[in-house]
């Protein structure tokens, strides 16, 4: 049979079942009818060079929606989602179906030929959507329908707080820090020339220039970007604490003055370019900080989004909608495959097989029938089932989960707040030893006002936080650098430093040390068969077990064919039968081959998937979840380190141990429910201990959560990456080796670091107090100790190697 | 060198240094470098029908904005 490209999806299927169309004298093959309508309608609209531009990308065909879109235009939905900005409607969709930036391009251009539309920007990398549309031409349901017209779907969400926030937050310290750099650059420039005329004299007018320039350069940095600083150094004061802003801003503003004041009576020398630099550098690790919060809030957004608003009820047999916060208990929702569970409850019809894998994060498919309870959270697979509900909306389990989440992104950090505090009292100290400085010099020594001025201000901005203030960032920089490039994702800066602390790693098993699905470790062929007859039976089911041996099957044999099956059936928990032309073929475990009437023996240590044909048993294979490549190798690094290792796990004993000894685990914990696991890790806090937990799965999520440092792999559960601190990219244990082996690297060097800014202000303090530095210099010399403090850190990148 | 020359020098390239700045703080605040992906790959799709597509939408705004703005001063009947 031939395989066809549908002119829409491109997605290949046979020629038997596609719509043929011979429009236009040319001969299309769809898919569907959807892909068909969609493809006319864009010829007609003029837009079918959208073809040409989606590439060799795949599209998904259209999903049949149920009719819901009268619940866009009503008035609940309107106050919940949309904004009104001078007579237009604002809101902000999540565009569902883009798979390249073809699609993209495809929604704007469509929403903006719609008339009453006068805005629509998609985002390339979220499909996040603003549409700014005038209500008195166009309705919502109808610019939903556009998007659903063209094979996309669009559902509201709330952006207003969080997202917003971080975002024009971020933008605000973008410009900021945009126009620091600037005015630094070029005063840059016009400093060299002053300080090759302080040397070599240069002609006083010359010399003014030169000094208004810069003065024009300083002044937006101190007033702009400073700005943080002034108001940092005020609530600071307000709150009676002395921090790190309000030295800056009093050694920046000082200068700032003086320089002034020299500039109008042409007297010494003007230190803007000291002013400008102290602002950038220290506001350049700000603005550091400010980024790194923006993408953690981004993925929790279309985790929200992904929940239905709308659940199906049968009441008095009859099929309505109704919205999540309005079920009440009792109530009966049916559910179709697919679908996930939105409250939990007991099925009252129907029987099938539920993905538990986001709340459990065991791969298998578990079996519920009439009477047993679900659990919102879990997938239904394969069959449309009816269910009484047990809670309501707000206490099921997927909206406790969401909820926690939700708190746990809004309260984390502490353990920065001892670098501030100790900045703190450094700050206080510099302040008070360049008052004591002042009036030593003017009252004791007797010296003019102008030279007791210049002294305590070169002891403000000798030891101005440069050195100090860039200690940490500069190691931590580095760190997160080099980190990146190895696929490892540090979510904020301080999370190394207590990594490097840590003394406790705790791993999830499934997913994290092991693959997380079943793999065939052994093939035993009793008598010989048509390995295309086991092919198409595993093929037909989407059980994990069917897939690894499908799999296995692909990597060893070359031309496998799907053989036409008919009258299968999937029986439960114990595998499937089809039948192929007369054959009957079983597939499945020991259980369903003594129920079919065959002799096998029970005792193995995994997993087992029997292959029969017409009850002869023809194969077995066992199948095991194994470890990942370069676990053990990995662990073993970690526990060279002095970290002690240990394993929580679903599973049970058996397995548990097995896996434990295979890698080399100091602790198992088995049989643990995702509460339990949290449990281990408070013990461990009351022992006083650091602790880092890997996880992936939504199971993991409550003891993520509750550890000090929380690691997920980039491909496990979204909510659990959401919660984590640090993420792995590559899903490899062997970059948690390196994590680890990084931070404890970038922590020696913070604190080489700080000792050499210490060094460094009890040399040059004395100095700048008994009046040997003049400013110039003093900023120099600042200048100097940051580049040394840069320089050390760099050595990093040479110590991770 | 007069230092006048030297003024002007100076007063000009750091005006069109800001000149440039301003123009990326504007690109910044319009939202123009939010999304990375559509900096890159949107010049792609970028052409003459775009430009007209964008002008339309403004036209339309405007014209929407208009005929608000004509009713509120509408005379009340």
């Amino acid at each position: 049979m031939a395989k066809v490209v549908c002119d829409h999806c491109k997605l290949e299927f046979d020629e038997k079942v596609m719509i043929k169309d011979d429009t236009d004298g040319e001969t299309r093959y769809f898919c569907c009818k959807g892909c068909q309508g969609i493809y006319h309608l864009l010829r007609s609209e003029g837009l079918d060079d959208f073809y040409d531009k989606i590439g060799n990308n795949k599209l998904e065909p259209p999903k049949d929606i149920h009719d819901d879109l009268h619940k866009f235009d009503l008035d609940g939905f309107k106050k919940k989602y949309i904004t009104q900005k001078d007579g237009f409607y604002e809101i902000n969709l999540i565009i569902e179906g883009i798979h390249c930036s073809a699609c993209v391009w495809l929604n704007e251009k469509v929403l903006h030929q719609t008339e009453g539309i006068v805005e629509a920007t998609i985002n390339y990398t979220n499909n996040k959507a603003k549409i700014i549309w005038d209500p008195e031409s166009i309705k919502l349901s109808q610019i939903i329908q556009k998007i659903r017209s063209i094979g996309y779907n669009g559902y509201p969400y709330d952006p207003k707080i969080q997202e917003e926030q971080a975002n024009k937050a971020r933008r605000d310290y973008y410009s900021r820090l945009l126009v620091a750099i600037f005015a630094t650059m070029n005063i840059m420039w016009i400093a060299i020339a002053q300080y090759t005329g302080y040397f070599t004299g240069m002609r006083s007018d010359m010399k003014n220039i030169l000094n208004i320039a810069e003065f024009v350069l300083a002044t937006p940095t101190l007033f702009y970007t400073g700005w943080i600083y002034f108001k940092g150094a005020y609530f600071g004061i307000k709150n009676r604490f002395v921090n790190m802003d309000l030295l800056v801003a009093t050694g920046a503003s000082l200068a700032y003055i003086y320089s002034i004041y020299a500039m109008i009576t042409k007297t010494g020398e003007v230190y803007f370019d000291s002013v400008t630099m102290i602002i950038t550098f220290v506001f350049v690790g700000k603005y550091l900080e400010v980024l790194s919060k923006k993408s953690a809030i981004d993925s929790m957004d279309s985790v929200l989004g992904t929940i239905p608003t709308e659940v199906l009820v049968v009441k008095d047999n009859e099929k309505v909608l109704i919205p999540i916060e309005e079920i009440k208990p009792n109530d009966i929702i049916e559910i179709k495959p697919g679908d996930k569970i939105i409250i939990d409850g007991i099925i009252v019809s129907g029987e099938g097989n539920f993905d538990l894998s986001s709340l459990t994060g065991e791969s298998v498919p578990v079996y519920k029938k009439e009477g047993d309870d679900i659990i919102s959270g879990s997938i239904s697979l394969e069959s449309v089932i009816r269910y009484k509900a047990t809670k309501e909306y707000a206490n099921s389990m997927l909206s406790t989960i969401v909820t926690m989440l939700e708190e746990s992104i809004s309260k984390k950090p502490h353990i920065e707040k001892l670098a501030d505090k100790i900045s703190g009292y450094f700050s206080l100290i510099i302040l008070s030893f360049s008052i004591l400085t002042f009036l030593f010099w003017y009252f004791y020594l007797g010296s003019g006002f102008e030279r007791a001025l210049i002294v305590s201000i070169s002891v403000i901005v000798i030891a101005c936080p440069c050195a100090l203030g860039l200690a940490t960032p500069m190691a931590t920089l580095i760190g997160i650098g080099e980190a990146t490039k190895k696929g490892i994702l540090f979510k904020e800066a301080g999370f190394l430093e207590k990594m490097a602390k840590s003394d406790i790693l705790v791993l999830d098993k499934t997913g994290t040390i092991t693959e997380g699905k079943p793999k065939v470790v052994k093939y035993e062929m009793i008598e010989n068969f048509d390995i295309n007859l086991l092919y198409s039976l595993v093929k037909s089911s989407k059980h994990p077990v069917s897939k690894a041996i499908s799999d296995y099957l692909e990597s060893k044999n070359d031309n496998l064919k799907e053989l036409n099956l008919h009258d299968r059936k999937n029986i439960e928990a114990r595998g499937v039968s089809a039948y192929c032309k007369t054959q009957k073929l079983i597939g499945g475990n020991g259980e369903l081959m003594i129920e079919n009437g065959m002799d096998i023996e029970q005792n193995y240590d995994n997993t087992i998937f029997i292959f029969a044909i017409d009850n002869h048993i023809k194969a077995i294979f066992e199948l095991k979840d194994t470890p990942k490549e370069g676990a053990k190798k990995a662990l073993q690094e970690i526990r060279k380190r002095g970290i002690k290792t240990i394993m929580l796990t679903g599973d049970n004993e058996k397995v548990a141990k097995k896996i434990a000894k295979e890698v080399g685990i100091d602790e198992v914990y088995h049989s643990l429910f995702p509460k339990e696991k949290a449990e281990v890790i408070e013990k461990l806090h009351k022992k006083g201990k650091i602790v880092i937990m890997a996880g992936d799965g939504i199971n993991d999520v409550l003891a993520l959560g509750l550890s000090d440092i929380a690691v997920s792999m980039g491909s496990g559960a979204e909510v659990s990456v959401e919660v984590s601190d640090v993420v792995l990219l590559n899903d490899d244990i062997g970059a948690l080796s390196d994590a680890i082996k990084i931070s404890k690297r970038v922590y020696l060097n913070i604190k080489e670091n700080l000792l050499l800014s210490a060094v460094y202000n009890t040399i040059t303090i004395p100095l700048a107090m008994s009046g040997y530095v003049i400013p110039l210099i003093a900023a120099l010399s600042m200048s100097l100790s940051s580049l040394l403090v840069v320089g050390n850190s760099y050595r990093i990148k040479r110590g991770i190697k | 060198m007069s230092s006048t020359i030297v003024a002007m020098m100076i007063g000009v390239s750091t005006f069109l240094g800001a000149l440039g700045l301003w123009a990326l703080l504007w690109g910044l605040r319009s939202g123009q470098f939010d999304d990375q992906k559509k900096f890159l790959e949107g010049a792609k799709f970028d052409g003459e029908d775009e430009l007209n597509d964008a002008i339309n939408l403004e036209k339309r705004k405007r014209k929407i904005k208009k005929k608000k703005e004509q009713k509120r001063y509408a005379p009340p009947d």
